[in-house]
């Protein structure tokens, strides 16, 4: 019980909107350089700062939910960790100053589908919380 | 004229014509002569033909219908009496409405005066004849006199000439008087056109005169020649019923020959491009006021008015502009100051003032062409109207009546002071770099160049050398020799003087001779093996930083040293043919990317010079010249006493060429199209905004444009490329082009303004770009793709009203296309596989091939085959007389005559064949003594006697029609292999040749996968 809390409240949450604030930044930032409100060697140095440890962050996090037995997480953010993954062997993570206004639209969408993601398991996850917390209520009162 | 080929096809049509062709042809080209009467037409009327193009509109009422009609045949006349016999469409236009008649009946005298001026024209009338029946045609011109309210055009397209015609004569004397609205002509432009391509069948000769430019001697025979089987049914149902049907059926060229079961396609008959390139004309006549297409080309003059419209138009919808091309004939661009006040623009959507532009309101408003805003004039630019509502000093306004004009940039267009130009050399000193002689070439060549380096007197020059270590040089003005400085520290690169190492040409130009002279002797004996180049050019960019400018990059071994070290790649056949084959032909470190960025960043352009015999990994050294708007060069296995020529030439022209700097370059259009894709060498600086750090006039760039409205409701739409830079005088310009092309509703329309040149371009460049991510294969099966979607479009437009079954539809705009694709199916870039082109040269070609104006590519896709002997044998044409070597031959073995000397020449080297049975003076004239030898170990020099005097000449106006590669001669034998084979008959690409097809069965193949639909 205090684990699983633990999981949910200190790790789980804090880390999905950590994830959820750099996909939309990231997003903002693109839409930025759509309408030429920044340019494009700013933009791609202030994307490519954040790849990497979010990358990181979410491999953690999927590995966590392996280790402690969280099965539904864990196959939630699998795909997503493979993804990364592999965009890391290709070397094709970071985004590339000379290509940005090729890739513009496919990484715009890849980010807006990534920022959905992380939103559902925030969701997920608060849902897990209140319902912990009603829980625990529940076995105060008895 | 080049065309005996040509000639030939047409041969078999002409029994009809001949009676009459026999007499006229005769009178142009007798030179040839061996033919019968009726070869001669098929003779070139070419090399006139361009003059004759202009003709038609120059006022030449007389001028236009004569020529045709009378010349090849006095049939017309008696038919003429048929009154359903419409007149050719060109004729229509250009004279009044009582010409034609007239000019039939007088067509028999003239025959023998005019036809001598008219070469050009005959040749064509000749191959007209094919159609007697074509005179159907003409009946038009009845119709005409009444002036057809402009209104009809619309519809026109469809139908043919019936309708055209009338409008035809409307739009023209609207030109003068309409300028300002642009809108108005559009519609009737459209009319005229179709009426030309309508003629094909019947109305060839029409068609020939309004298209003329495009047709060289050669092609109109094709359309002719068809003779056989298909012909008839072409030429019949013109004369028999229903106009608009045969308009429409004309409006196709069509070949087929039914040989025995199969369909074949006669060799002979296939289109060719022997003129070259020929920019079309059709909006310059529609709207006068457009620049030249030299700057800007459009694939297709015409803008589709709705997103299905364009859906169905599989060929790339875009442009290719050359901003700064140089002016035709000598013509300079006006420049325009505005100062005191700032320049004249739109309010809102930034257009530039421009001659489509209206004014109103006394000339205190003028309406933006684009976004159709009022805005107000600056009271410094105030003028007033005339009665027909144009300003009163127009005449001394370039920019109201130009399409291409320059405008002074005030202070809010600059970020910083006008940079000098700045010219920074970064020369390999490694043994092989010594060995090869390059050195030495290059400090002479910079050193003769010195004089010549725009922008004096603030040019600033520096230069460093490396080997594993860098080697700066201080040239401050108070030395007398130069200081070398060396950084042997490759992990932490700094620049040992902060001023000194880039000083101004001017001041320190003693210095700068004194290094340029002692360069090539300072590193004679160095056995170094190393090549840093990651850091050296590092250090350039710390050097340049400040002022951004031009940077030169002779590298001549792999880099080994320290960031940005390659490793030797590309010799693994085995990587062919995989996903990872692409791989080879992207850079491999990012390093290079990312210093290409840098360089952009701070308006620098990088220029690569490859000289190795190795592998020099030109796919990642390109990348520095692509996002730089630089470019390569590259000469493999560079020898100075056989390349140093070329090298000499190529790097003279890069420094002393104009040169813009510190650039960029936005193309705008109206509400509705949006240009999404960009392609060429340049870094995008916003979504469309493109950066170029330098740029000059061997640089082109396409684009693409997309609708994002499904249906434009405008009838004109106009493109306004800006180019905003630094001149070399240090004078912050803008060059603007403006360009008005109608929008269409009619896909038909849309194939009839289509411009092959543009379009070649594009697909190249596309296909270029997508050999960076797929298989070479993919890259081949994409062009044809494109062009059996685009050709089969076509063809369901006329499938309907005629029997298509085993022929070949297409355009007459389009007629090269097919075999520009399988030329560049079969280019350098994406020939073949591994073994058939080094990787480095692949890579060097995708590069020029990304940069290269449309001529330029389209000679290096279709070179010229010239033969010389007679010219060099008979001492009777005068020396200066180079017309007889203008004829170009098809590249087919076939144009190969063992007994004669060819050139070859495909703008970036020429190859000179000797057949086998030439005869011995030839060579021994040319060769001089050692005519024996083996070839590739001779060099072409200038002998002392007459013959290779001329070959000196023709060399010499080869070299000068466009200076920015220089031809080095290669020298070959009949039947010497290897050399023959990679030099010359794999270029050959009409033939068969290994796993490639010739142009007869990429046709076949064309035209199956057209039918299979």
């Amino acid at each position: 019980m205090g684990l699983d809390l633990i999981f949910w409240l200190v790790i789980c949450f804090p880390l999905n909107v950590a994830f959820l604030a750099s996909a939309f930044y990231q997003v903002l930032i693109l839409s930025d350089l759509e309408s030429d409100f920044v340019n494009p060697y700013d933009a791609s140095s202030r994307i490519n700062y954040f790849i990497l440890p979010e990358f990181i962050g979410q491999g953690l996090f999927c590995a966590l939910c392996l280790f402690t037995g969280h099965w539904i997480m864990f196959l939630l953010t699998v795909p997503v960790t493979c993804y990364h993954v592999m965009l890391y062997m290709k070397r094709q993570h970071l985004i590339d100053v000379t290509e940005v206004f090729r890739v513009l639209n496919a990484e715009k969408k890849f980010r807006i589908a990534k920022l959905a993601y992380y939103l559902t398991i925030i969701i997920i996850t608060v849902f897990r919380l209140v319902l912990m917390g009603v829980y625990y209520l529940d076995s105060e009162d008895e | 004229m080049g065309t005996e080929n040509p000639g030939r096809p047409t041969f078999p049509s002409r029994p009809a014509s001949s009676p009459f062709g026999a007499a006229q042809p005769v009178t142009p080209f007798s030179s040839t002569g061996p033919v019968a009467g009726s070869e001669p037409p098929p003779y070139r009327p070419t090399p006139p033909a361009p003059p004759q193009a202009a003709t038609p509109f120059s006022s030449a009422g007389p001028a236009a219908a004569r020529p045709g009609a009378p010349g090849f045949r006095p049939a017309p006349p008696g038919r003429f009496s048929d009154p359903s016999i419409p007149p050719p469409p060109r004729a229509s236009n250009a004279p009044p409405p009582g010409g034609p008649y007239q000019q039939f009946p007088a067509a028999p005298f003239p025959p023998t005066t005019q036809q001598q001026q008219r070469a050009p024209m005959m040749g064509q009338a000749s191959q007209a004849p094919p159609f007697p029946a074509s005179l159907p045609a003409q009946p038009q011109m009845p119709f005409v006199p009444m002036g057809s309210p402009p209104s009809q055009s619309a519809a026109p397209a469809h139908l043919g000439p019936n309708a055209p015609p009338p409008t035809f004569q409307p739009t023209f004397p609207g030109y003068p008087s309409k300028q300002a609205g642009a809108e108005m002509q559009a519609p009737p432009m459209h009319s005229n056109f179709p009426a030309n391509q309508g003629n094909y069948g019947p109305a060839p000769p029409a068609a020939a005169s309004p298209f003329l430019s495009h047709q060289g001697g050669y092609v109109p025979s094709p359309p002719m020649a068809p003779p056989v089987g298909m012909q008839q049914p072409g030429s019949v149902p013109p004369m028999g019923s229903v106009q608009g049907l045969a308009e429409d059926f004309n409006a196709l060229t069509m070949q087929t020959r039914p040989g025995t079961m199969d369909p074949l396609f006669d060799p002979k008959e296939l289109p060719r491009p022997l003129e070259g390139d020929v920019e079309s004309k059709n909006l310059a006549d529609m709207y006068p006021m457009n620049c030249s297409p030299r700057y800007v080309r459009l694939t297709t003059s015409a803008v589709p008015s709705s997103q299905s419209l364009a859906s169905r138009w599989h060929l790339p919808l875009g442009a290719v502009v050359c901003p700064l091309a140089e002016p035709p004939g000598g013509e300079e661009v006006p420049i325009v100051n505005f100062a005191p006040a700032s320049v004249v623009r739109c309010r809102r959507c930034r257009t530039y003032v421009n001659p489509y532009m209206t004014f109103t309101e006394a000339g205190r408003k003028f309406r933006c062409n684009v976004c159709t805003l009022l805005n107000d004039v600056p009271s410094e630019y105030y003028a007033q109207l005339d009665a027909t509502g144009k300003r009163v000093d127009i005449n001394q306004r370039p920019e109201l009546t130009k399409g291409t004009v320059e405008f002074v940039a005030p202070a809010e267009y600059m970020v910083r002071p006008p940079m000098p130009p700045v010219y920074f050399f970064l020369i390999d000193v490694s043994i092989s770099a010594v060995r090869s002689g390059m050195i030495e070439v290059v400090a002479n060549t910079i050193k003769s160049c010195l004089d010549e380096l725009p922008g004096f007197p603030r040019t600033q020059i520096g230069f460093a050398t490396f080997d594993s270590t860098i080697h700066f040089y201080n040239m401050k003005s108070s030395l007398t020799q130069p200081q070398m400085l060396v950084v042997s520290d490759l992990d932490d690169i700094f620049i040992p003087l902060p001023d000194d190492l880039l000083v101004n040409l001017s001041e320190s130009r003693s210095v700068v001779e004194t290094f340029l002279d002692s360069l090539s002797t300072m590193f004679q004996d160095n056995v170094n093996l190393e090549s840093a180049f990651g850091p050296a050019l590092k250090s350039a960019f710390m050097v340049m930083s400040q002022l951004g400018g031009k940077l030169l990059i002779f590298q001549n071994s792999l880099p080994s040293l320290g960031v940005g070290r390659l490793k030797l790649r590309g010799d693994d056949s085995r990587v062919y043919g995989t996903d990872k084959e692409h791989g080879l032909r992207l850079p491999e470190d990012p390093f290079y990317k990312q210093m290409a960025a840098e360089f952009s960043k701070y308006q620098i352009s990088t220029n690569v010079y490859a000289f190795s015999d190795k592998y020099t990994d030109i796919a990642s050294l390109g990348t520095l010249a692509k996002y730089t708007a630089g470019q390569v060069y590259y000469y493999p296995a560079f020898q100075s006493a056989i390349h140093g020529e070329k090298l000499r030439h190529e790097l003279r022209r890069d420094l002393t060429r104009e040169t813009a700097w510190e650039a960029v370059m936005r193309i705008r259009c109206a509400k509705g199209v949006r240009f999404t894709t960009y392609h060429g060498n340049f870094m995008l600086r916003s979504t469309d905004l493109l950066a170029l750090p330098a740029v000059d006039c061997d640089k082109a760039f396409a684009m693409q444009l997309s609708l994002e409205e499904t249906l434009l409701t405008t009838q004109t739409m106009y493109f306004q490329v800006a180019l905003l830079y630094t001149a070399s005088c240090g004078e912050r310009r803008i060059r603007v082009h403006t360009m008005a092309v109608p929008v269409v509703t009619e896909l038909a329309d849309i194939y009839r303004l289509a411009d092959t040149g543009a379009i070649v371009s594009l697909l190249s460049r596309l296909a270029i770009e997508k050999t960076l991510s797929q298989k070479l294969e993919d890259a081949r099966t994409a062009v044809q793709l494109r062009i059996v979607k685009g050709l089969r479009e076509y063809r369901n437009l006329y499938a309907v009203q005629h029997r298509l079954a085993n022929r070949m539809i297409y355009p007459e705009s389009l007629k090269f296309l097919m075999l520009y694709g399988l030329a560049l199916c079969r280019s350098t870039a994406l020939r073949g596989g591994y073994g058939d082109v080094p990787l480095d040269e692949r890579c060097a070609a995708g590069h020029i091939i990304m940069t290269v104006t449309i001529k330029r590519l389209l000679k290096l896709l279709y070179p010229s085959l010239i033969r010389l002997d007679e010219y060099l044998l008979k001492a009777s044409v005068p020396a200066d007389d180079l017309k007889s070597v203008e004829r170009r031959l098809p590249l087919t073995g076939e144009s190969l005559d063992s007994r004669g000397l060819y050139i070859y020449d495909d703008g970036f080297r020429c190859i000179i064949w000797f057949g086998r049975v030439i005869s011995p003076d030839i060579a021994k004239n040319l060769l001089g003594a050692d005519f024996a030898a083996e070839l590739s170990k001779t060099t072409l020099g200038e002998q002392d006697n007459e013959m290779s005097r001329r070959l000196m000449r023709v060399l010499e106006k080869l070299r000068n029609t466009d200076r920015a590669y220089y031809q080095l001669s290669h020298l070959v034998r009949q039947g010497e292999q290897p050399k023959e084979g990679f030099l010359l008959l794999a270029n050959l690409v009409e033939d068969q040749m290994g796993g490639n097809s010739g142009y007869a069965e990429w046709m076949l193949q064309i035209s199956r996968q057209v039918q299979q639909s």
